[in-house]
């Protein structure tokens, strides 16, 4: 009597599991400059340009380069969205209702071999995690990481 | 037909007449003691009538009197004694302290319980990024992290970072 309603389970949980699979990790480098005529802002960052603007104070952001990489469960990765700046990460499913099935990441960044900063943070899929980096010429340098 | 003893009262009390009293007698010479029990009881119910042992009250009004004043005497007692028992809680006092109990609840629900306006508040921001945990390995660099509510951004904010010159090639 129990096996259906178990093969029934197994099953959706493994089309579910495989439909997570497809989860990607966005990652970018950002120049944050004052501009007179300041260029459009890329996509990825649209929704997000009211808020950057109000907490960096410049009005101009420009990806210098940007990583798109598969993200699961456990998984170790390498986002390299700029050969200078780049990050390690290693990945776990998030289990907080908040995260709403984003992951756990346990991140560092670097310039070229220097690390930077060592991190943990909770990303929910759709919402970015900015950091502010190094000042660069007259702006400022700005990591984005964003599960999609 | 009436049952023996019954009967047998009737007969001793001389309510006995006519033909029931004629069959009754018939009755009896089955019991020749009857004659002597109905003498006995005749002679006991004379002497009781004859000699009563309740006293005779010379003065009805001055004894009513008297009966009346103790019982108001004896009222407030009893009055005091009610006070007694109902103690502190009183109606009107139950019914105040209910009302004060019901307004502390509602105030206590209000400020501790979500309410499903604030709850779908929340539910409509989806925006969700949190560090949990930060640090940075050189001396003289620090990460804070700000999260501003209002904006619903999230920032791991370096700071004392080396400047890096325009010169430098980013990518």
């Amino acid at each position: 009597m129990l096996i259906r309603p178990a093969l029934f389970t197994a099953f959706a949980l493994g089309i579910a599991a495989s439909a997570r699979a497809e989860d990607k990790i966005w990652t970018a480098v950002v120049l944050a400059t004052n501009a007179a005529s300041p260029k459009e802002t890329p996509k990825e960052l649209r929704a997000s340009l009211p808020k950057l603007k109000r907490v960096f104070g410049y009005n101009q952001f420009e990806v210098i380069g940007s990583a798109t990489d598969k993200i699961e469960d456990k998984s170790e990765l390498k986002l390299m969205p700029t050969q200078s700046f780049w990050m390690q990460a290693k990945a776990r499913r998030s289990t907080s209702k908040e995260a709403r099935g984003g992951y756990l990441l346990s991140l560092q960044l670097f310039n070229e071999k220097r690390q930077l900063v060592d991190t943990e943070a909770r990303l929910a899929p759709g919402s970015p995690l900015f950091i502010r980096g190094p000042e660069y010429g007259k702006g400022q340098i700005v990591f984005a990481l964003m599960i999609e | 037909m009436k049952p023996f003893e019954e009967q047998f009262t009737a007969w001793v009390d001389g309510k006995l007449s006519g033909p029931e009293l004629t069959a009754f007698e018939k009755q009896l010479a089955q019991h020749p003691e009857a004659s002597a029990d109905r003498a006995a009881a005749k002679t006991v119910g004379t002497l009781l009538r004859e000699n009563s042992t309740a006293p005779k009250l010379e003065n009805a009004d001055f004894f009513n009197l008297q009966i009346q004043q103790r019982i108001a005497v004896d009222r407030p007692r009893e009055q005091l004694r009610e006070k007694a028992s109902s103690g502190f809680w009183s109606w009107p006092r139950l019914f105040v302290a209910g009302a004060a109990c019901l307004l502390v609840a509602g105030a206590l629900f209000q400020m501790l319980i979500p309410t499903g306006a604030s709850v779908n508040e929340e539910d409509q921001s989806p925006y969700f990024a949190q560090v949990v945990e930060s640090w940075t390995s050189e001396p003289g660099v620090w990460a804070n992290t700000v999260y501003n509510p209002k904006d619903n951004v999230t920032v791991l904010w370096l700071d004392g970072l080396d400047y890096i010159p325009a010169s430098y090639q980013l990518k």
